[in-house]
């Protein structure tokens, strides 16, 4: 008996797989309608102001396969310049783009604002982690990518017994001249970083930690570059980032801080008279796929969806702790923290 | 009447009146008239668009001299703005002391060793400023930096004695990857000076020091300052290396407050009103030089032939010699070893072992079709904008040095614009100008070669200009006496004469183009990559291993292609072998 079951069990189960499969490899009606007017119109430009120019690739490729006949042409650039470019497409009266991913909310919010999206919720948009799911309530943009701050450390100059478990122990003595971090000046996500940290401690945190002589720099990423060369060994990083140099053998090491990750969503959206419209609707579906989360798994980056494991190291979103301010409170916050920044640090 | 028509008979005598002015009319006129609008088409619209946004409000473009007020209006900024002359001033005095010893050792003396320095040098300047900052703060970082490790081993002191972060060694490291301009610039002109005047003054019982500082030194001034112009122009405008040690030293830098005008909200009509003062001051720049080179002459090279003879320094060339290797290691040797230690390494953060030894880093470089292609298309782009921005440059330069045209100081002053707009604001002029319609140059290689060429171009002018001043009318003269046009005059005695300092030319543009960042990120497609902003995406991404490698990569093709370069132009004509 055992043994029938011992053999049923696989059977059964790979029976149910086969039985599944057609209905996970079938298109949905909405999905192949899509499909169809996307391949008349053969291609679409996606302007990226996340991921690098490979990964982005990676997804354009991904994307022609499982939906050949469409092309897309991927220009990533960091999110300032993507903006500034299609902002002179629109002052030109020519939408050059069709999908644009910023990691700065504002961006699509104004565009919102200034009515230049097409509003199209994404099937897939469904099976997203439940904190990243209706980011626009009005389903003009959907989050693509999320930028995360940890705590990330070097291993060989900190056991992780000493390391800092939440952000108030950066504060601690012991990182004097150990310290770096960006600039909310030139980040943005650094800026979504700061304006939580003032919520939650106010800006006595920022006069703690600049006693401490940080290394400042710009980007969330400038730490990962000096946490490895040994010039500073604890820092608020992207944890993608320290996977990444970690999965080649870099002695990082990630704390997800007990009070909270911070979280910032990076939107895309569809302009408004984009040349290849369903191809971009397309577009979105994909970048709301099991798919597109698979590819940024395997690229160390944070999946969006649940049923995608995260990569070696990482946690789920829906196991962490997030904090996440709203885009209100960044607007008002922000600039104010811009100010007392260079006040503190100078710069 | 046909243009054939009014080219004059040799022989025949000049006419007077309004004929006579016909008759001496060429069809190169045309030439310098589609030379003038052509530069007009490329460097005007972009800089005239951005003067109106800088006059404009962001929403409604109606007319506004706010953004002039929140640019200028605050303390801070005003800081930053002295901050950066300051820094551009301490950049172009170091430079100046690097390269001229250098320039002088390798074109006049019997230094040894000179096609290493030369090629090292060139290293330097094909080094992204980025990349040699990084490589500096792996240097002279206060922590972890290996001179400092190594100082404090030594002396068993508990801090270092070099700090990456202040405003000298931010000077210094700048200097190091910008006064290779100065030494092309100078060892060019050095190359072209005969040995006559020189000669003279030993005989009337000057000694050697003596000479070079009263003769041979005062005769290349117009290439020093060339070179030095360029250099500060440049280091203004620069942003890579402020961003990576200005910054965490919280020094306040002008290019470095321009980029937050970027940040949402954009203000891009502010940053375009916070760069347009920098125009008046490359005028007030040339005014300067103006006042400086005065009346004199300049002229090096004669019909009469002249010849070049190495100074002989005895014992006193491992000086020179020295100084050189210490500059270039500074520049490159140290730098590069460092860097090596990510290049080499699977990963960089752990140290030298031989299991974390790896090539892999150059290999996946080489491999995958997109950076390979990348890199394709960079050294092409840059190869073509040299080629455009030269021969514009030389025409521009000609037409001012002869006076062809009136309005030639307009003409200098355009030439020299594009340099001093920091890359980003040029870029989005540029962009704005030319990718949409009627233009329609978006995603094209197009557009990158003019951009290019444009950025480049003020680095071109100076050295065709200081180059032309070198030159005695009497060669061309000649040409014309015997009846050929002026384009035959540049085609048969320029162009031949100067083909050394024209090839250095196009190596100043050509170097700096494959390394730019600013304005190429706004001009990019998706099919026309280039490596700056592979690099920018490489660093973004944290895979710092195999952007060291791409820094090896381009380091080495360089010294390739100019020795190559240098092979193919064949040896100066000028040197007299004993």
């Amino acid at each position: 008996m055992r043994a029938i079951l011992r053999l049923a069990v696989p059977l059964l189960t790979a029976a149910g797989i086969v039985a599944l499969a057609p209905t996970a490899m079938a298109q949905s009606n909405g999905e192949k309608q899509l499909y169809e007017a996307a391949k008349k119109e053969g291609q679409l430009t996606w302007y990226s102001g996340i991921l690098n120019q490979q990964i982005c690739d990676e997804v354009g490729q991904a994307f022609s396969k499982k939906y050949p006949g469409v092309s897309v042409h991927a220009i990533k650039t960091t999110s300032q310049v993507a903006f500034q470019r299609l902002l002179q497409d629109l002052k030109a009266g020519d939408t050059l783009s069709d999908v644009f991913t910023t990691t700065d909310e504002s961006h699509v919010a104004y565009l919102k604002g200034k009515n230049l999206l097409t509003k199209y919720v994404p099937e897939n948009a469904k099976g997203m982690s439940k904190v990243l799911r209706d980011l626009d309530p009005d389903g003009f943009y959907h989050v693509s990518w999320v930028g995360l701050v940890t705590i990330v450390y070097n291993k060989n100059k900190v056991s992780e017994a000493d390391a800092p478990k939440d952000w108030p122990d950066l504060t601690n003595e012991k990182w004097k001249n150990q310290i770096g971090f960006g600039s909310p000046n030139y980040s943005g996500l650094i800026g979504v970083w700061t304006v939580a940290m003032q919520q939650a401690y106010g800006w006595a945190y920022y006069e703690k930690l600049n006693k401490l002589n940080p290394l400042i720099g710009r980007s969330v990423d400038d730490p990962i570059t000096v946490l490895n060369s040994g010039e500073r060994s604890v820092a608020p990083g992207n944890p993608a980032s320290a996977f990444r140099s970690a999965k080649r053998g870099n002695p990082l090491a990630v704390n997800y801080p007990t009070s909270g990750t911070l979280m910032d969503p990076s939107p895309s959206a569809i302009l408004k008279g984009a040349h290849h419209p369903n191809a971009a609707k397309l577009f979105m579906e994909f970048l709301t796929s099991k798919d597109y989360s698979e590819i940024l798994a395997k690229n160390s980056e944070q999946p969006l969806r649940d049923d995608v494991p995260p990569p070696p190291g990482a946690k789920s979103l829906s196991d962490v702790k997030v904090l996440s301010p709203k885009l209100a409170d960044i607007e008002k916050d922000l600039p104010k923290i811009k100010e007392k920044w260079r006040d503190t640090f100078g710069n | 009447m046909s243009l054939e028509q009014v080219r004059p008979v040799q022989g025949e005598p000049l006419h007077r009146g309004r004929l006579g002015r016909l008759r001496r009319f060429e069809p190169a006129s045309l030439i310098w008239v589609l030379a003038v609008a052509a530069l007009l088409f490329l460097v005007a619209t972009p800089m005239v668009r951005l003067v109106i946004s800088s006059l404009q409000t962001t929403d409604t473009g109606t007319l506004t001299i706010d953004n002039y007020i929140s640019a200028y209006g605050q303390l801070r900024n005003l800081e930053a703005l002295g901050n950066s002359l300051l820094y551009a001033l301490e950049v172009t005095l170091m430079s100046a002391l690097m390269a001229v010893p250098i320039a002088w050792g390798v074109s006049r003396t019997d230094m040894p060793a000179k096609s290493l320095i030369r090629a090292l040098i060139l290293g330097a300047f094909i080094t992204p400023p980025y990349l040699g900052a990084i490589g500096w703060i792996l240097l002279a970082g206060p922590n972890a930096g290996w001179l400092n490790r190594a100082w404090m081993t030594i002396t068993g002191s508990h801090s270092g004695f070099i700090d990456v972060y202040s405003f000298t060694v931010l000077s210094l490291v700048t200097a190091l990857y910008a006064f290779p301009y100065i030494f092309v610039f100078t060892s060019d002109a050095l190359d072209r000076v005969s040995s006559e005047m020189e000669e003279a003054a030993n005989i009337l019982g000057a000694g050697n020091f003596y000479t070079v500082f009263r003769i041979t030194l005062p005769l290349v001034t117009p290439a020093i300052l060339g070179g030095a112009i360029v250099v500060f122009l440049d280091t203004v405008a620069l942003f890579g290396t402020p961003a990576i040690i200005a910054l965490p030293a919280r020094i306040r830098i002008m290019t470095l407050q321009l980029w937050q005008y970027f940040e949402f909200p954009v203000r891009a009509e502010v940053a375009a009103a916070y760069a347009i003062p920098l125009i008046i001051i490359t005028l007030a720049l040339f005014w300067v030089q103006r006042a400086i080179l005065g009346r004199r002459s300049y002229v090096a090279l004669t019909g009469k032939g002249g010849s070049r003879t190495l100074t002989p320094l005895g014992p006193w060339r491992w000086v020179i010699l020295g100084y050189s290797l210490f500059v270039v290691s500074l520049a490159v040797i140290l730098p590069y070893a460092a860097l090596g230690k990510a290049a080499f390494s699977k990963a960089w953060g752990l140290g030298f072992t031989l299991a974390n030894v790896t090539l892999d880093n150059f290999y996946s470089l080489l491999a995958e079709e997109g950076a390979r292609r990348t890199i394709v298309h960079s050294f092409t782009y840059s190869a073509a904008a040299g080629c455009v921005a030269v021969a514009l440059a030389l025409l521009a330069a000609y037409v001012v040095n002869r006076k062809l045209m009136p309005g030639a100081n307009l003409l200098t002053m355009l030439c020299m614009a594009p340099l001093v707009i920091p890359g980003i604001v040029l870029g989005i002029g540029f962009y704005a100008a030319f990718a949409s319609p009627p233009v329609a140059l978006y995603g094209t290689a197009a557009i990158l070669i003019l951009g290019y060429s444009t950025r480049f171009l003020p680095i071109a002018y100076v050295n065709c200009a200081a180059s032309l001043r070198s030159l005695n009318p009497e060669m061309e003269e000649a040409v014309r006496i015997l009846g050929g046009t002026r384009l035959r005059a540049i085609a048969r005695v320029i162009v031949p004469m100067l083909k050394k300092s024209l090839l250095g030319t196009w190596l100043l543009v050509f170097i700096p183009a494959t390394r730019e960042l600013s304005t190429a990120i706004f001009l990019v497609g998706a099919q026309t990559r280039v490596i700056s902003v592979m690099m920018l995406d490489l660093s973004e991404n944290g895979s710092f291993e195999i952007l060291a490698a791409l820094g090896f990569f381009l380091l080495g093709a360089t010294i390739l292609i100019v020795l190559l370069g240098y092979k193919i132009i064949g040896r100066d004509f000028m040197l007299r072998r004993s």
